[in-house]
């Protein structure tokens, strides 16, 4: 191309920049077409968790880049025709050569790039952000026209100097792929896929999983219930809130205080009146209690044996959050103006330590599984989904949110399963989502 | 005799202070930066950085280099006793970056209390001093507000003050400069209060 937009084609040095101009119009309009396509095909494919797999293809068209692996690219082995530039008007044939380059697709594609490019624009899910990367191929592609015969430089001459660097520029670019598929894998690696549960209409919160059974709250309006959906069987469903699900007892919170019942038979085992934040892990049940004075209690008791223990009381001021049971430790959290923490008792020890505490986020709606403890922090407009081994001080970030108006709430951890609350705040919406780490 | 730095920052701050008396720095900065990238780059990423969320170093008064402090929106407004609030119209916030009543409780524009997806009124959330409590957690550092100066920006006095550590390195990464900074400490980051006061 190089070689047909020059002075001696176009007739003089004026109309070379205009058929310049318009190839490179051309050519950036093609390309951000195509990559609005493929942003919109990821968009509909809802394709936004195949970063992975991106990766994987940049890593290989590296090593073919590399020449370490040969790999056959699909590619139209075309040249744009020659005879536009004989038979159409100048402004024609420029921007057609423009936009048949700029579409990437009907020409030779020497470079694996491109098609890496392609795929990741799928991954991207957004055709606006896909058109404005894709629009830079053009650019590039234009720039590849008018660079090398700039100021007037014998076009032949700069073809020849250009492939002449072409093993350099394919092992350039075969780093440059290397270095993306690094980046990709390791920004996909700590990530855990967001796996939306569909509950169907209005809210559903508070979610609490045991044996394979998934309860939460439903909430329509102002009309709160409990359900659980056992896999295999019929939906279950309690009137109230918050439930705390172990094997087939059940702990939910009612306007009466809080109820421990066999779900399946509806055998009342136990009931707390005036308590309310349920956390079971039979025989333990830890709860809250609001005293007269605003302060906020947080037993735990044996509903076996009838053992009872107070965890923490904080003043009138301080929230204390929905505690955690499992595997012989309670964790809970307390938030004000100064700060949060989250705070973590042994049953056998009865020893209490502060887990994880912060002047400046929200750390709220701790669950703790035998060896884990998943939160939710909230720091500035950010909310980030946090877990951690409880022998272990390194945490991992399962999920953000880097919109004020999607907040996390409620947690649930389940073997290798994290559950979480997902709060549209402007809507009002919560659904509850999973990752799998 | 003035050191050569000092005399830089007497030229700049006279400009400054030129620059503050005719218009918004920030918002004219953020206007010119919004209309380039609409150009460049359109209407998303120009959406992105509308200059009431822009990060930047810059904002009326400071055309200095260091960075904002660490706050919940991205421009580092304090009420005089160091806490957060909103850029745009100086109300409180929380950390969160969430508008609260008198009693720290997030609330909405109208001043109501927020409730969450259960339906219960959200309780309050940490408002923390940006200096002597944000730059330590998020940075590990010691940090305590110093000194300050006075500029006119928007027809009304703001207060610019400096967030000062013992800290050789300033939030932009690069070596922190001493500022109106004592006792040995030097800027590791900026905020500032605007009195109300005419100018």
């Amino acid at each position: 191309m190089i070689e047909t937009i020059t002075p001696a084609v176009c007739g003089n040095r004026r109309r070379r920049r205009i058929a310049v101009a318009l190839f490179g119009l051309a050519a950036i309009l093609a390309a951000a077409l195509v990559g609005a396509a493929l942003g919109a095909l990821g968009a509909a494919l809802g394709a936004r968790q195949a970063v992975i797999a991106v990766a994987v293809l940049a890593g290989l068209a590296a090593a073919s880049e590399l020449g370490f692996l040969r790999l056959p690219l699909p590619q139209l082995r075309l040249q744009v025709p020659d005879w536009w530039r004989f038979q159409l008007p100048l402004p024609v044939w420029a921007a057609g050569y423009g936009a048949g380059l700029g579409v990437g697709v009907l020409t030779y594609q020497p470079f694996a790039t491109f098609w890496i490019a392609c795929v990741a624009a799928v991954t991207v899910a957004s055709p606006g952000a896909a058109a404005a990367c894709f629009a830079l191929y053009g650019a590039g592609r234009t720039l590849m026209v008018a660079w090398p015969a700039r100021g007037g430089r014998d076009a032949p001459l700069a073809v020849e100097g250009l492939v002449s660097r072409r093993p350099a520029l394919a092992r350039a670019n075969g780093l440059v792929l290397a270095a993306t598929a690094l980046a990709l894998g390791l920004a996909a690696v700590p990530a855990a896929a967001a796996q939306p549960i569909y509950l169907g209409g209005g809210n559903q919160l508070d979610p609490s999983v045991s044996s394979g059974t998934l309860a939460y709250t439903q909430r329509d309006g102002t009309v709160a219930g409990v359900v659980l959906r056992p896999s295999g069987s019929h939906d279950v469903t309690y009137t109230g809130r918050t439930p705390s699900l172990d094997g087939n007892v059940l702990a939910y919170a009612a306007a009466d205080g809080i109820h421990v019942v066999r779900w399946r038979s509806r055998e009342e085992l136990q009931r707390a009146p005036n308590a309310s934040m349920p956390a079971l892990d039979w025989p333990w049940l830890a709860y809250r209690i609001d005293t007269w004075d605003g302060a906020r209690e947080l037993w735990l008791t044996n509903l076996a044996s009838g053992d009872l223990r107070l965890l923490t009381r904080v003043g009138a001021g301080l929230d204390l959050g929905r505690a955690s049971v499992a595997a012989g430790r309670v964790a809970w959290t307390v938030s004000g103006v100064q700060g949060s923490r989250i705070g973590l008792y042994t049953i056998e020890t009865e020893k209490r330590r502060i887990f994880v505490r912060s002047k400046i986020s929200v750390l709220a709606n701790p669950a703790l599984s035998d060896s884990r403890i998943l939160w939710v922090e909230q720091k500035r407009g950010f909310s980030y989904l946090r877990l951690r081994p409880l022998e272990s001080s390194r945490t991992t970030t399962l999920a953000s949110s880097g919109d004020r108006d999607l907040v996390f709430w409620t947690t649930a951890l389940s073997g290798r399963d994290a559950y979480v609350t997902v709060w549209l705040v402007s809507s009002g919406v919560a659904q509850l989502e999973r990752y799998r780490f | 005799m003035r050191r050569p730095d000092e005399v830089v920052d007497g030229a700049a701050e006279a400009l400054a202070a030129g620059l503050a008396r005719g218009h918004t720095r920030r918002s004219f900065l953020g206007r010119v930066g919004v209309t380039l990238l609409a150009v460049m780059g359109g209407s998303a990423v120009a959406a992105a950085v509308r200059p009431d969320e822009a990060e930047s170093f810059h904002f009326c008064g400071h055309i200095w280099t260091t960075g904002s402090c660490p706050n919940p929106y991205s421009l580092p407004r304090i009420d005089r006793r160091g806490f957060p609030l909103r850029p745009r119209d100086g109300r409180p916030i929380d950390n969160l970056g969430r508008l609260v009543d008198a009693e720290g409780y997030p609330a909405d524009e109208t001043g109501a209390r927020l409730a969450g997806p259960d339906g219960e009124l959200l309780e309050r959330g940490p408002r923390t001093r940006l200096c002597e409590d944000w730059v330590p957690e998020q940075f590990r550092i010691d940090a305590v507000t110093q000194g300050s100066w006075y500029r006119c920006c928007s027809g009304q006095v703001r207060k610019l003050v400096d967030c000062c550590s013992t800290s050789t390195k300033r939030v932009n990464g690069d070596k922190a400069l001493r500022g109106y900074c004592y006792t040995g400490r030097r800027v590791f980051c900026v905020m500032y209060y605007d009195t109300g006061l005419p100018c």
